[in-house]
């Protein structure tokens, strides 16, 4: 039935409002620049949804963990395999994204009779110099933006917009700034999806939540401390400043207590 | 495949053949490199090598690299053909990086060895027809046990622990006779001395080799070409650098050079 293109269509749609369902209760993922490098920072209830992709590439990822780890291994053999063969500058997040992974993920949400991957993935790049790092969002359908200096991943369009709106009015010069910046930014996101959750009405969490209410600090780290009742902050960095040719480590226990805005240090990590 | 984090057998999938056998021409003479050498000292492990490559009689190349560093715990020490040699480098450094990333963990230090056996193994017939020998040392920081170890490999694969030391290469009999009599009649063992004085008995120890070996490079202060010395201690690996090679030889090692 299918054949018919006002059918297809159909299904199509159908499969989109799927998707949006199942992104509702995921956590955000926040990318942002800093002086020496790259931040990404979720909330998780345990497993990770922060990795380690090629020297200077990292990945951040909402939705299916079996899906996620997939597309996680696709870019692995993709990275390795053309970092062996040609170089490590060859490796770039644009080649990895537009003819690796994009196309994949684009080919399984239009094949109406097989499932789609339940996955928004965020890839971000350190660059040989600074002031280029790159930032490429990938949606469930296969859509793919370029951002610079930051980039976020959220439930919706409209969550990632507020999101958006807010990180940017925050210094992210120190890496103390940018994970301040970006727990607040993923406090703000997570907040938006909470109360459209509770509204029961996915569009309405514009209108929902008044702009001075949801961005207030110290409602911010409320919520925050909410959250950490049942999830652990995760931060991982490309940083720009460590020895050898890879990039990419995660911030112990230790380090992020030291780097935490100081309304949140006392909570266990 | 991906699954085990396997990087070498993704690329023999993809087709790829690691050190294709070919019959050596009797009228030509390949490149090859030359002394290396790794003993434990106080904090760790050294590893040294001269910076020579030949061929035949022809010096080659005067500033080779033969103490690859592949991971932040790990360093292969080469001696035989260079273009195998680097080849395997490649491949157990994006082996190593592979396993960690797709994993989510560091490979065992076990893992690391078997990993550059299994590679001399499939380069044997490379190695009979005498286009692709390599007879490497490894060494590295094994977090599992604490320790930094040494171990050694014949062309075919099989690996043995240099308890106090290794060496390897052309120059390498001049060592070896040296390192025991250090080892046995020295003030003090190898395992106890400090980091400077390693660094000067593995100077030391390589302008001997150069001395009775044509194909081992010495030390030529007037080009500013020192050895390579790589250290590998709990804190990761770590290269002397020319400035501090310099002075100690000049302090410690020049007289009668």
């Amino acid at each position: 039935m299918y054949e018919e293109p006002y059918r297809w269509v159909e299904a199509v749609g159908n499969r989109r409002h799927y998707l949006d369902d199942q992104f509702k209760t995921g956590a955000p993922v926040v990318g942002v620049t800093y002086e020496g490098g790259i931040l990404l920072m979720t909330m998780s209830k345990g497993t990770s949804k922060l990795y380690e992709i090629y020297d200077r590439l990292a990945l951040g990822g909402m939705g299916h963990p079996a899906d996620l780890e997939k597309l996680r291994f696709n870019l692995l053999e993709m990275a390795h395999v053309e970092g062996f063969n040609r170089s490590a500058s060859d490796v770039t997040g644009g080649r990895l994204v537009k003819y690796g992974i994009a196309p994949v993920i684009k080919q399984a949400f239009e094949e109406v009779f097989k499932a789609p991957f339940i996955v928004k993935i965020l890839l971000v790049e350190l660059s040989q110099t600074s002031r280029k790092d790159g930032f490429l969002t990938i949606n469930y359908d296969g859509t793919f933006e370029e951002k610079s200096e930051y980039a976020v991943l959220a439930a919706t369009s409209v969550v990632e917009q507020k999101m958006v709106e807010y990180l940017r009015q925050q210094d992210h010069v120190s890496l103390e700034d940018a994970v301040g910046g970006a727990i607040r930014t993923w406090a703000v996101g997570d907040r938006v999806q909470r109360r459209a959750l509770e509204d029961g009405e996915g569009q309405n969490e514009a209108k929902a939540d008044s702009d001075q209410q949801g961005t207030d600090s110290e409602a911010l780290y409320a919520h925050l401390r909410r959250c950490l009742d049942e999830k652990t902050i995760e931060c991982a960095v490309l940083d720009r400043h460590v020895p050898g040719s890879s990039k990419y480590r995660v911030l112990t226990a230790d380090e992020l207590s030291a780097v935490l805005p100081k309304d949140l240090r006392p909570t266990r990590l | 495949m991906g699954l085990q984090g396997d990087f070498y057998q993704l690329l023999k999938e993809q087709g790829y053949v690691l050190g294709v056998p070919g019959q050596a021409d009797a009228g030509r003479e390949l490149t090859t490199a030359t002394t290396i050498l790794a003993f434990k000292y106080h904090d760790g492990v050294l590893v040294a090598g001269d910076r020579r490559a030949t061929a035949g009689n022809l010096v080659m190349y005067d500033r080779t690299d033969k103490v690859l560093e592949i991971d932040r715990y790990s360093v292969m020490a080469i001696a035989g053909v260079p273009a195998t040699a680097y080849e395997m480098a490649r491949i157990l450094e994006h082996s190593f990086k592979y396993y960690r990333r797709t994993q989510l963990q560091e490979l065992s230090f076990e893992g690391k060895l078997r990993a550059l056996s299994k590679l001399l193994k499939e380069n044997v017939p490379a190695a009979l027809a005498g286009t692709g020998a390599v007879v490497p040392i490894f060494a590295g920081y094994d977090a599992g046990q604490e320790a930094a170890k040494i171990y050694f490999y014949d062309i075919l694969g099989a690996e043995f622990e240099g308890v106090d030391y290794a060496v390897s290469g052309s120059g390498s009999s001049t060592i070896r006779g040296i390192l025991h009599y250090l080892n046995t009649w020295g003030e003090q063992p190898l395992s106890a001395m400090p980091e400077e004085q390693a660094t000067v008995q593995a100077l030391r120890l390589l302008t001997s080799a150069a001395e009775f070996d044509s194909a081992t490079g010495g030390i030529n202060r007037d080009a500013g070409l020192y050895p390579v010395i790589k250290l590998i201690t709990s804190g990761g690996v770590r290269m002397m650098s020319d400035l501090q090679l310099r002075s100690l030889f000049e302090s410690r090692v020049s007289k009668g050079v």
